[in-house]
């Protein structure tokens, strides 16, 4: 499932399958060459068909099936016995009359506002950084960047609950160590702002890597000469990178920021290891509650609703930015 | 531009493994050379290896035609193992669930009626606590299997250490007068009570005169605010405080057993089986373990407890439903029950068969603490509070220090709200 999978740069799509060799001129003939043409007509699609099939069944049959199951009563009842009834959009009113409902998506996207702005301008950072440095600090940077980005989710998340452990957490002995005395055993996760931050330190954290590296990659294709230009006309460090550097790697910029608004809407895993929403609902957010809703309270229905409406707002989001984006590449 | 359709992709691919999840279960049931098999889910603790072999031969033996398949399950998200294989028409024939779980099993249609039978399994002298949790609006759905409540285990060197005899600690003030006492050398904990330990503040609520939840006019409220409740968390704080339980988390995380098998810990709130775990971690404390009841209010009652136990259940997919009678029949039968009460220090699921167990010191102070046992509130919506467990997050925001009264109120809130779903 894709929610647990490592984090991958896009890559680009298989090559296409390549069209048949010419026929040696010598042999064959006429014959032969239109039957090639017919092969190469369905090969390609009975290649991809495993694939196709595969997508289909993991992630368009579940999305259809929870379109259907959000628009019926399902609980732990017709989970068992099948013959779930169609309530049309009861589920829909129910979730959007509920103000708990909206507490939990302001804080989604408070969650991934935050997330987003500290990951693009720290990774903007680290990445001018990379690329002022030597070689062999870029090597060292790079590397660590990597180490960090291809630490598995679960065992980072697991590393930080213990950095902040109360009794054995390497945090609270340091502070108390500091001379903080009120740290001395202090339960992070149950305070509610404290748990936040924990959580976003840890997205920002792992997806940091990703993006400085493909900004690095970015930068490397601005030349030298348009900064030393700009620099030679009196611009200072910033103004040089606001209407230089910036403008040339827009597309990038945009590119990260939908794919880290994508990967913090889906931050479940980190926050159902650390807190499972709690302390309280301090960091519930909308896949958390949709868990939470289908599983705990058995209500598979408003579960799946919430589901949609959380696909619904994410997608969006990122019609904006796309449209952003083309508007944009139809300017240029 | 290529980058757009790979965003793109990449978006509809992320956006759709965000709506789906679903749970299956597969199981390899089926014929075996003219041989029926049954298959049984019991919970891990529920029987010793030992116990489970003797009785498959046993069984087997007397059922030449049943190929007999336990299976020992984890209690960590058993919830929703169980409900895959309720739904998934091809569950196990017997399943074991947590007397608080029947309810909502029962409510969902997925449990088989198993009122016809319960004079013939002498449903009359069942445990109150067992039974009447496997009732669902009239109909028997859960066959009591075992029973077992906490009591204090303690280690008898350091109370003699320190001068106290636990026949005297009848009182809740006696007790925590002696666990701060025990608490007092160096290196030692008066008691390990880890923060979140939610049945043991049940007993002390109930102890009080609060409850968890109450029914009005066919609506739950959540009552962890009311006065009553207010002082058993108190008195749970003030306890706590003689010894080093981390404050933010339960019994099972680190499983508390070890800590007592490992450390100098006076006492512990467990079932008595837990005194033979922590034997078998560490044998130096062979011979070094006693038993009290937790000691209640005033001297003339033992301390509430929250009654834990089984029952056994078989699903409606069941493919084998009359074997399980025979399989259920057996299990909770005289012979069976007691073995097992011996085997494993549970209390059986008769009244009538209390003394069998009465010789040992373990189950003799259980079945003290018994005779105030109490349940959870009984609604199937139950089981939602324990997955969401609220009770643990205002138990830890109290030891934190914030004020209980109003981390009392809001927990409360998530109560009411878990239970009118």
């Amino acid at each position: 499932m894709p929610v647990t999978g490592p984090r991958t740069a896009p890559t680009p799509a298989p090559a296409p399958v390549p069209a048949a060799r010419p026929a040696p001129p010598s042999e064959g003939g006429a014959g032969r060459g239109p039957r090639r043409r017919d092969g190469s007509g369905w090969w390609p699609y009975l290649l991809i068909a495993p694939t196709v099939a595969g997508a289909a069944f993991l992630l368009l049959y579940p999305l259809l099936r929870g379109l259907v199951i959000s628009t019926q009563e399902f609980g732990l009842r017709e989970l068992i016995n099948g013959d779930a009834e169609f309530v049309g959009l009861d589920n829909y009113r129910t979730l959007l009359e509920d103000p708990r409902f909206w507490e939990v998506v302001r804080r989604t996207f408070l969650f991934m506002a935050v997330n987003v702005v500290l990951i693009v301008v720290l990774a903007t950072l680290v990445a001018l950084l990379i690329s002022r440095l030597g070689r062999f600090g870029r090597t060292a940077v790079l590397s660590g960047l990597v180490l960090a980005w291809g630490m598995p989710v679960i065992a980072a998340t697991t590393v930080f609950q213990w950095l902040f452990h109360s009794e054995y957490g390497v945090v609270n002995w340091g502070l108390t160590r500091l001379g903080f005395e009120s740290f001395d055993r202090y339960v992070w996760l149950a305070n509610g702002p404290a748990a936040f931050a924990i959580l976003v330190v840890l997205v920002v954290w792992q997806s940091v890597p990703f993006a400085a590296v493909t900004l690095y990659a970015a930068l490397t294709t601005v030349p030298r000469e348009l900064n030393e230009a700009a620099r030679l006309d009196g611009a200072s460090g910033f103004q040089a990178f606001r209407s230089v550097t910036f403008p040339m790697l827009r597309p990038v910029f945009m590119l990260v920021i939908c794919l880290e608004v994508i990967w913090t809407f889906r931050a479940f895993v980190q926050i159902w290891v650390l807190t499972q929403g709690g302390p309280g609902d301090a960091t519930t957010i909308l896949p958390v509650y949709a868990v939470q809703t289908a599983l705990a309270a058995q209500r598979y229905d408003l579960g799946t609703a919430a589901s949609v409406i959380t696909v619904t707002l994410m997608s969006g989001v990122l019609v904006v930015y796309f449209r952003q984006l083309y508007k944009q590449e139809a300017e240029q | 531009m290529k980058i757009r359709t790979l965003a793109c992709l990449t978006a509809l691919a992320t956006g759709m493994a965000l709506s789906g999840c679903s749970g299956g279960s597969d199981d390899s049931g089926g014929d075996d050379g003219g041989q029926r098999t049954l298959d049984v889910w019991l919970m891990r603790d529920s029987v010793s290896q030992e116990f489970q072999e003797e009785f498959t031969t046993a069984f087997e033996d007397a059922h030449p035609d049943i190929s007999l398949e336990i299976q020992i399950q984890q209690w960590n998200g058993i919830g929703e193992r169980v409900t895959a294989a309720l739904a998934s028409g091809d569950a196990p024939d017997v399943i074991e669930v947590g007397n608080t779980q029947v309810a909502q099993y029962a409510a969902s249609g997925g449990l088989l009626d198993l009122s016809d039978r319960v004079a013939a399994l002498g449903g009359e002298d069942w445990l109150p606590g067992l039974a009447e949790p496997g009732v669902y609006e009239g109909a028997q759905y859960g066959i009591p299997y075992y029973a077992a409540n906490r009591v204090v285990i303690y280690r008898t060197d350091l109370f003699e250490a320190a001068g106290i005899d636990p026949a005297t600690l009848t009182t809740r003030e006696a007790w925590l007068e002696a666990t701060e006492a025990l608490n007092g050398p160096e290196g030692q904990q008066g008691i390990y009570l880890p923060g979140q330990n939610w049945y043991v503040l049940s007993g002390f609520i109930w102890d009080e005169g609060g409850d968890l939840a109450v029914e009005q006019d066919g609506a739950w409220e959540g009552t962890l605010d009311t006065p009553e409740a207010l002082a058993g968390m108190d008195f749970y704080r003030q306890l706590q405080a003689h010894g080093d339980g981390p404050r933010d988390s339960d019994e099972a995380e680190p499983p508390q057993v070890e800590v007592f098998a490992s450390q100098e810990v006076a006492q512990i709130i467990a079932v008595p089986g837990g005194a033979g775990l922590a034997v078998e971690r560490n044998p130096e404390l062979e011979g070094r373990l006693g038993f009290f009841p937790v000691p209640g209010v005033t001297a003339d009652t033992p301390g509430s407890v929250f009654t834990g136990g089984s029952d056994l259940v078989i699903p409606a997919a069941a493919a084998n439903q009359e074997d399980a009678h025979t399989f259920i029949e057996e299990l909770t039968g005289e012979e069976w029950q007691t073995r097992l009460a011996e085997a494993m220090s549970y209390v059986p699921n008769k009244t009538t068969l209390a003394a069998a167990a009465a010789d040992d010191p373990g189950t003799a102070a259980m079945a003290a603490g018994a005779a105030n046992g109490r349940a959870t509130p009984n609604t199937p919506a139950w089981a939602a509070v324990e997955a969401e467990n609220p009770i643990k997050d205002y138990m830890t925001a109290v030891l934190t220090g914030r004020d209980p009264e109003e981390a009392a109120r809001e927990a409360s809130e998530v109560i009411t709200r878990a239970l009118n779903p």
